[in-house]
């Protein structure tokens, strides 16, 4: 090869990288309009609703609350009640318990006077089997309540078996620890009801970040930034991706997922597609994507929804081992999700399901941290080389530093001006700090945690989920 | 002086029954959820409980279990509700409460039925 | 001084893409420090009114309760209460102080009754807000309008009708909703007449908030719903079964069994559903005599049907059913034998093959 070529096929290079940052940035602020467009279209939407009316009607219909538990002895029973004093009528709670080493089961059964009733399940989806049984409370007073028993087979497990006890038309799946708000489910099953021609399948909502708040009887008493500089970056990170990314996609019905902490579905479809897939770390992605492709398929108008108020509050990790095994479990899971579903990718036939949000992820999500890292490894080549046009690569860098700052500044200003949750003096100053240093507090390490997964997907194949170590909300 | 505990969160509703039942001669301990509303419970020991059935993290059912079984009270207990609850009242009536006034309702029907119950359990 | 001379001319000699880099970058770092110094002046605001609005709103319950306590049985107005009106006019005009008297107007209006709701309402006219509340129907903006009217709806002011049923066709769901809960929170069954010629989908979510509001009155002398049920919009047949069930309509049992074979599958599952409630016998007899013809769905609905209104004689078509291959069908064909044929019910437990339709009937047994 002579040189010539050589410095086409680099020419060729440069284009490729500058081109994927610039179809990035222009994506990010396209989103945001779009994010801003939908978010004041809800506040209108809802300006005049009075749930107040909707929460006590026993027409509403009913929804099961599903909750997966694995050793969670230490808050299993603050955290049960909490999710038993929402404002709906229309709703029961089951706790599945799946095959907890620990004395959870003991400890349910002596908070809430459980007793073991003979119950036969259902399986319409195959799960692993009961272990103590079918549990329900003596006490009229905790009558929403049951607790499943079931020998241990993972989270998405856990969820099946509660899909096949439920008997309501939508079930709200959740995380135990997670803190609901007492208005959530009202807020959450609304765009069921709202849409006529359409049948929504989901909805998701917002996840915060509930280190360092108060919560006192399973309420949210005080709203605080936390002290620890990762939980910080974190919550800026939610704020932009939740406030500026997902109320886009809602918008143009291209979410591919709803949090794990907290979404609800209708019944009949999740069932229809067989519940969750319990060979993937990333079942919560994984049944969206399954349940569009499948309505998709018989081509019946649907959609996935999203509501942008602070229902569901958890806590975040905050240590960095912690952290990077959860974003690397996410990272398999976003691979495995995309792989299996390969078939949608650029394919006309999904409308833009295929064409849209699935190359998107594809692109922009999946791919982004590997090209990232070939930009890096390109760079330390160049200075290697001293090949370096030392006044492009300055100038860029200062540019898209300043860009993700200010990208992050109009996370900040969605929040004031919508849910204006963290109204503590001084916090505002804090989180324009944040701004500015979030870039090398957290990304390296989102990145560094993105390159793991890939590397354990594809070399390791053995490696289990990451243990999320939790420390349970602080409760008083 | 007959002392009343009243669980409600709504805080006009409840400022606005706190005036009426006083101007009756009534001591009154305001709570703003169940959890509250237990604890007042135990510490004033009250001659009447009115509570409303949907509160914040424990609701009104659960006030009333407490009492009913964990206290060992057979204080008498009013019960506020929303159209639709129906259900729920039965369920407070299971548990032991006494009587209910459904929402909306007229503050001067409850110091009636104040005063009826707390006379009758004077006599008893 | 520092010479900024030679970074000028560096920067006018560098390539394009380089000059329009750090303009850029000049640029975003202003729009930075311009809303960052903005943040810190919002959020002041944002809190300093936040505090206000509390103080405000304390002040102000407190004078409302005290104008409510001071009239008297009559209704007539007294000097106490003329000076709380006057006190309360000077703040309607300053929006977000009127936000809040109408929001604790609002929490009260819901949950007190009688005279105390007649104040309330006598107030909202004295004190000049309904002006406000009209002023909004006026509205280029949907969502105003909407606000307006359900405010208007809490505060029972029917004498604006004419005004606000022209609303009834607007081409916003939501508009055409807050019109929809107007008129029958005001008018109730009489307000439902919208539905007459309603040609536009009626969403569930509407559905419980009309038929919520229906059951808030003493009165539930309801009209004949039969028409809604032949209604051409399915939402509205939707909707008239839900009141035939509420409202236990037995005399539309024949419009009912016309809707068993409605083009819809939703409807006609309602149907059975409502028929079970008002003791269909003969839509029992119909189903069962077409039930192979039945979508799925429609025969579990049928059999729950059945478990309610079962006879004697019944008895041949349900054992058919004993071991059918669909777990809510067994198990209700199951039941069903078991409460009105005990005997035969015991011998099954023999002839079960497999294990899982043994666990079945000792479950079903148990219960």
């Amino acid at each position: 090869m002579d040189t010539s070529t050589v410095k086409i096929i680099l020419q060729i290079l440069h284009f490729l990288f500058f081109g994927y940052a610039f179809l990035a940035i222009v994506s990010y602020i396209i989103l945001s309009i779009i994010s801003g467009k939908e978010t004041l279209e809800y506040l209108k939407k809802n300006s005049f609703v009075h749930y107040k009316d909707i929460l006590s009607s026993a027409m509403s219909p009913s929804i099961t609350i599903i909750a997966p538990a694995y050793n969670e002895s230490l808050n299993v029973v603050e955290n049960v009640r909490s999710l038993l004093s929402n404002h709906y009528v229309n709703y029961n709670v089951i706790i599945v318990n799946d095959g907890s080493k620990d004395d959870s089961l003991e400890r349910l059964i002596e908070a809430y006077d459980l007793e073991k009733i003979d119950y036969i399940v259902n399986d319409k989806i195959k799960t692993k089997p009961l272990r103590a049984g079918v549990f329900k409370s003596k006490n009229p007073a905790f009558e929403k309540l049951m607790v499943v028993d079931k020998e241990n087979g993972g989270k998405a497990d856990a969820l099946n078996m509660g899909l096949n006890i439920s008997k309501s038309k939508y079930v709200a799946c959740i995380d135990v620890d997670c803190l609901l708000l007492e208005d959530a489910l009202q807020k959450m099953i609304k765009p069921f009801l709202d849409e006529t021609d359409t049948r929504v399948i989901a909805a998701g909502g917002v996840i915060r970040i509930a280190n360092s708040c108060i919560i006192r009887g399973g309420k949210l008493i005080d709203v605080n930034l936390p002290k620890n500089l990762l939980v910080q970056s974190q919550i800026l990170e939610y704020l932009r991706a939740f406030l500026l990314g997902r109320m886009a996609w809602s918008r143009l019905n291209g979410l591919l997922v709803i949090s794990g902490a907290f979404g609800i579905f209708d019944k009949e479809i999740a069932i229809a597609v067989g519940g969750y897939d319990t060979n993937t770390v990333g079942e919560d992605m994984e049944i969206i994507v399954r349940m569009r492709r499948y309505m998709e398929e018989k081509n019946e108008k649907y959609r996935v929804s999203y509501i942008p108020d602070p229902l569901c509050w958890t806590e975040a990790p905050d240590s960095y081992k912690i952290f990077i095994s959860q974003r690397n479990r996410w990272t398999r899971g976003t691979i495995e999700t995309l792989k299996k579903h390969r078939k949608i990718g650029f394919n006309p036939k999904y409308g833009s399901f295929g064409m849209l949000s699935y190359p998107y992820w594809l692109i922009f999500e999946r791919m982004a941290p590997i090209i990232e890292v070939i930009g890096l490894i390109y760079f330390a080549i160049l200075v290697i080389l001293q090949e370096v046009k030392w006044e492009y690569a300055l100038s860029f860098l200062v540019l898209s530093y300043m860009f993700s700052v200010l990208f992050s500044i109009i996370a900040i200003y969605s929040e004031e001006l919508t849910f204006h949750q963290y109204k503590k003096k001084g916090t505002g100053f804090k989180l324009v700090l944040l701004s500015a240093l979030e870039p090398f507090l957290l990304h390296p390490f989102v990145l560094y945690a993105a390159i793991r997964g890939n590397f354990d997907y594809f070399f390791n194949k053995k490696k289990k989920w990451g243990n999320m170590v939790r420390k349970g909300l602080a409760t008083t | 002086m007959k002392k009343i505990v009243l669980a409600e969160d709504n805080t006009t509703l409840s400022l606005l029954l706190k005036f009426r039942l006083e101007k009756e001669g009534y001591t009154l301990f305001m709570a703003k959820d169940g959890k509250e509303a237990t604890e007042l419970i135990e510490a004033h020991e009250p001659d009447l409980i009115i509570t409303d059935i949907m509160m914040p993290f424990i609701s009104g059912l659960e006030v009333i279990s407490h009492v009913r079984i964990k206290l060992d009270m057979d204080t008498p207990i009013i019960v506020f509700s929303a159209a639709g609850q129906e259900e729920m009242v039965l369920k407070a009536f299971n548990l032991g409460a006494n009587d209910f006034m459904g929402k909306p309702f007229s503050p001067n029907e409850l110091v009636i039925r104040v005063k009826r119950l707390l006379t009758v359990v004077a006599i008893s | 001084m520092i010479n900024y001379q030679p970074l000028i001319s560096h920067f006018k000699e560098s390539p394009l893409l380089i000059q329009i880099a750090w303009v850029a970058s000049c640029v975003l770092i202003t729009a930075i420090i311009l809303l960052s110094i903005y943040l810190k002046i919002m959020r002041y605001h944002l809190r300093k009114k936040e505090k206000e609005n509390t103080q405000f709103k304390n002040e102000y319950e407190a004078s409302l309760i005290e104008y409510l306590y001071s009239g008297d049985a009559l209704g007539e107005m007294n000097a106490t209460q003329e000076s709380i009106i006057q006190k309360i006019k000077v703040s309607v005009p300053i929006k977000a102080k009127r936000k809040i008297i109408i929001s604790v107007l609002y929490n009260l209006m819901n949950e007190v009754s009688g005279e105390m709701s007649d104040s309330i309402k006598l107030l909202y006219y004295k004190t000049g807000l309904i002006r406000y509340a009209l002023e909004r129907l006026e509205s280029k903006r949907w969502h105003i309008i909407a606000k307006g009217i359900g405010e208007l709806t809490r505060f029972k002011i029917d004498e604006v009708h004419h005004k606000v049923s022209k609303f009834v066709n607007h081409p916003r769901s939501e508009v055409r909703k807050e019109t929809q809960l107007y008129l029958v929170s005001l008018f109730r069954f009489e307000g439902l007449s919208f539905l007459n010629n309603l040609t536009t989908p009626l969403s569930e979510w509407a559905q419980i908030q009309l038929l919520e509001t229906l059951q808030k009155f003493d009165d539930q002398q309801i009209c004949d719903i039969r028409p809604w049920l032949k209604s051409t919009n399915d939402s509205v047949v939707l909707f008239a079964l839900k009141l035939a069930q509420i409202y236990n309509q037995f005399e539309v049992q024949d419009t009912l069994m016309e809707l068993l074979s409605h083009p819809k599958k939703q409807i006609r599952i309602t149907a059975i559903q409502v028929l079970t409630h008002l003791y269909g016998v003969e839509a029992k007899e119909l189903l069962k005599a077409n039930f192979n013809d039945l979508s799925l769905e429609e025969q579990i609905c049928f059999f729950g049907m059945l478990e309610k209104l079962v006879m004697p004689t019944d008895e041949p078509f349900v054992e058919k059913y004993l071991f059918h291959k669909n777990f809510e069908i067994q198990l209700l064909a199951l039941k069903i034998l078991k409460s009105i044929n005990i005997d035969k019910y015991m011998g099954l437990s023999q002839t079960a093959t497999n294990e899982k339709d043994s666990s079945m009937i000792k479950l079903v047994n148990s219960l």
